[in-house]
């Protein structure tokens, strides 16, 4: 029963399974498209406060590069007092770590620290001669702007403890013979920035790369970095980068459970007005591009989608505790109603048989019936014959003898003596024929044989040799093909055709061709014999309780005990067949035989 | 047919016809008995009597067991020819049967009169002629 409840319950459940993770997915991508667009928008805001604060430290720079600095530009000697005015610009400027003056051949000539929010050192000059910012910004056309690569400061190649990321931005100066004498290089701190852009809205991640996708500020790393300090896990996976088409455009990528936005922070080779139109642009250099990039993590996508998948979990469990359910109620009541129509089908069955059995013992009981009606019929056949027929001479012979005793004349004395010897002569035959009539009756000593009823015909045929040769024009025709064996009492059914065969010759009519017909047939599965002859036929209106009485005489000019079809009738019903008759005056007669 | 029988005998029994006549006979000399040995016979003389208008017997004594035609037989048939008989006849029927049958047979005919178990005895003749005639016989 288990097995067809878990049959029902899947082809129930599988459908709507189906619908189910079709629900879930269309949902889930409709999800993650909206989580793709917060994801976006949040990336284009960080891009922009990104790109804002580039400008600011590029316009910064700009300024201190159109300054018209005085000719042998001196600013720790005769031009303290010009550089002085811009000192408390430099100290305001809380962003600004290091402002230097570096002349062109990398020797600082001008250098300015910041060691807390309000206070600046000026001196202890180095010489950046072989810093790849230098060698890049020597080489600056005026109106070019270098940007450095974020990285961690170091003092004399050391990294500055804590960590401090910085840029460093680059521009040439020029005196007011507008001839280069140098650089301007401000180190802008990062930290604030990169904590900014690193500040969550959500749960996600951002990374900013270089165009070697070295992380240099990931919301998965304390330190900035991490690659100058050797950190492990402080390159981003390559593969991830390589599944972005086209590395110049922002694009979005759904990756194993994960949302990726990658965008291309393009500064080498842009020009920037800063806003105003009046300026020259400016064309900044820069030794790499950046990338950002903002990872929607699983766990992330997984909460998101969590309403989502635990209503659907809520739905799946309610469906399938209700399915199974239903499957179980439906089965057990399919079984219940099956366990019932089986019983009743055997009670059925059993009934079947009783009735089967009832009918067979009520044909045994009808057929005991009818052969007890029979045997009954002729007991008081036999009741009659003896009370009637036996009864009649013996009254004649008690009333002679009353007569003999009171008359006195000897003649009539000589009368009635003869009388007495004719009713013993009566009772005499009288008796002789109730004995073939017992002998009939009592059928226990019957011998059942089976008889070829051709055969038996042609022998009985025989005793009547003589009227069927002497060209009276008598046949006896058969018809035997339905049935031509019987099992029968072999000397009854020879008497039984005796008397039909001497019956019809008897009855014959003069004028025609006589024939007696005997045809076999099954009529109601029953061996049935009909016995046709074309004589001259009985009144049944008339005679038709008699015709198988005793002593029963419908002709008066013909010789005849009354015996016969007495006895065909007896002989017959002694094994169970029965007899009727069928009979027109001058046409003939039918006996219709039932065995 | 020139004297008109009073009664009429029919039995296959020509014992019992002996032995009836003679004691019809010890009764009155003056009743006129006429038999017949079956149904038939005396069916055929019951039409020839209605044909020539004769009247026909007072007393008819049937035997039920005859052959050719039984006294059922014969009842049917007179049941037909009744409507051409004038005079009233008196039919008993005459068996040595006592089955009820029989006599529940018989009591369906309203031409019987009655019903008399052989052997019939002087007693009993004597009583039905006195019904039949009223002592005038």
């Amino acid at each position: 029963m288990w097995k067809r409840v878990l049959k029902m319950f899947l082809g129930l459940y599988l459908p709507l399974l189906a619908l189910t993770l079709y629900v879930f997915y269309t949902q889930k991508g409709k999800q993650l498209n909206a989580l793709s667009e917060y994801q976006k928008r949040d990336a284009k805001i960080k891009k922009e406060y990104f790109f804002e604060h580039c400008n600011t430290l590029l316009k910064d720079t700009q300024y201190w590069a159109h300054l018209e600095y005085p000719v042998g530009f001196d600013p720790m000697g005769k031009d303290k007092a010009f550089m002085n005015r811009y000192i408390e610009v430099i100290k305001e400027i809380t962003d600004y770590d290091q402002f230097r003056f570096i002349d062109l051949n990398g020797q600082e000539f001008y250098r300015a620290v910041r060691n807390n929010a309000d206070s600046v050192t000026i001196g202890n000059l180095q010489n950046k001669e072989n810093h790849q910012y230098v060698k890049q910004g020597l080489e600056l056309h005026q109106d070019q702007l270098y940007l450095s690569q974020i990285s961690l400061n170091r003092e004399n190649g050391v990294i500055e403890k804590p960590n401090k990321p910085v840029i460093r931005a680059v521009a040439p100066i020029y005196d007011t013979t507008k001839t280069k004498i140098g650089l301007v290089v401000i180190n802008f701190k990062m930290k604030r920035v990169l904590d900014q852009l690193k500040s969550k809205v959500a749960d996600t991640e951002l990374y900013l790369l270089d165009e070697e996708h070295r992380i240099i500020s990931s919301s998965i790393h304390e330190e900035d970095l991490p690659y100058e300090t050797g950190k492990k896990d402080n390159i981003f996976p390559r593969k991830l980068i390589t599944n972005v088409q086209d590395i110049t455009k922002d694009s979005t990528i759904f990756d194993e459970e994960h949302i990726w936005r990658f965008q291309p922070i393009v500064l080498n080779g842009t020009e920037n007005t800063f806003g105003s139109t009046s300026k020259v642009p400016a064309e900044i250099i820069a030794p790499s591009n950046l990338y950002m990039v903002l990872e929607i993590p699983p766990r992330l996508i997984a909460s998101y989608l969590e309403p989502l998948s635990d209503s659907l979990k809520t739905f799946s469990v309610i469906s399938i505790a209700g399915l199974l359910t239903l499957c179980y109620v439906f089965q057990k009541k399919k079984t219940e109603k099956d366990q019932f129509y089986k019983e009743l089908e055997s009670k059925n069955v059993l009934l079947t048989r009783s009735r089967d059995k009832l009918e067979e013992s009520n044909v045994m009981v009808n057929e005991m019936n009818n052969s007890l009606e029979i045997r009954n019929k002729q007991l008081s056949d036999f009741n009659y014959l003896i009370s009637h027929n036996l009864r009649s001479p013996v009254t004649s012979m008690s009333v002679i003898v009353e007569m003999i005793q009171k008359e006195k004349n000897p003649e009539i004395l000589k009368q009635l003596l003869p009388k007495l010897d004719d009713v013993a002569k009566s009772i005499t035959h009288l008796t002789d024929d109730i004995n073939d009539y017992v002998a009939i009756l009592d059928n226990k000593e019957i011998k059942i044989v089976d008889l070829n009823l051709e055969a038996l015909i042609e022998e009985v045929k025989h005793e009547f040799t003589e009227t069927l040769l002497d060209n009276t024009g008598f046949e006896v025709r058969l018809n035997l093909k339905a049935w031509n064996h019987i099992s029968y009492s072999r000397f009854y059914l020879q008497s039984i055709i005796h008397n039909f065969i001497s019956n019809a010759i008897k009855y014959k009519k003069d004028e025609d061709t006589s024939y007696i017909e005997f045809e076999s047939t099954i009529e109601n599965q029953q061996k049935v014999l009909y016995v046709r002859d074309n004589g001259i036929g009985l009144d049944l209106d008339k005679h038709g309780d008699n015709i198988f009485k005793l002593y029963k005489r419908f002709h008066r000019n013909i010789s005849g005990k009354g015996m016969g079809l007495f006895l065909v009738k007896s002989q017959l019903e002694a094994l169970n067949a029965t007899i009727t008759i069928d009979s027109k005056v001058g046409v003939g007669t039918t006996f219709k035989l039932i065995f | 047919m020139h004297t008109k029988p009073n009664i009429l005998l029919i039995d296959d029994d020509e014992l019992y016809l002996y032995l009836m006549t003679k004691t019809i006979k010890q009764l009155s000399n003056e009743l006129i008995i006429s038999t017949f040995t079956d149904g038939e016979m005396a069916v055929e003389y019951i039409a020839k009597c209605t044909e020539e208008k004769v009247e026909l017997p007072e007393v008819i004594f049937l035997d039920i067991n005859m052959p050719f035609l039984d006294g059922w037989g014969f009842l049917n048939e007179f049941k037909k020819l009744k409507p051409k008989i004038m005079n009233n006849i008196n039919i008993y029927m005459v068996s040595s049967s006592m089955r009820d049958s029989d006599i529940k047979r018989a009591s369906n005919f309203e031409e019987l009169t009655g019903y008399v178990v052989k052997p019939v005895n002087k007693v009993e003749l004597a009583e039905i002629f006195k019904k039949i005639y009223h002592e005038n016989w």
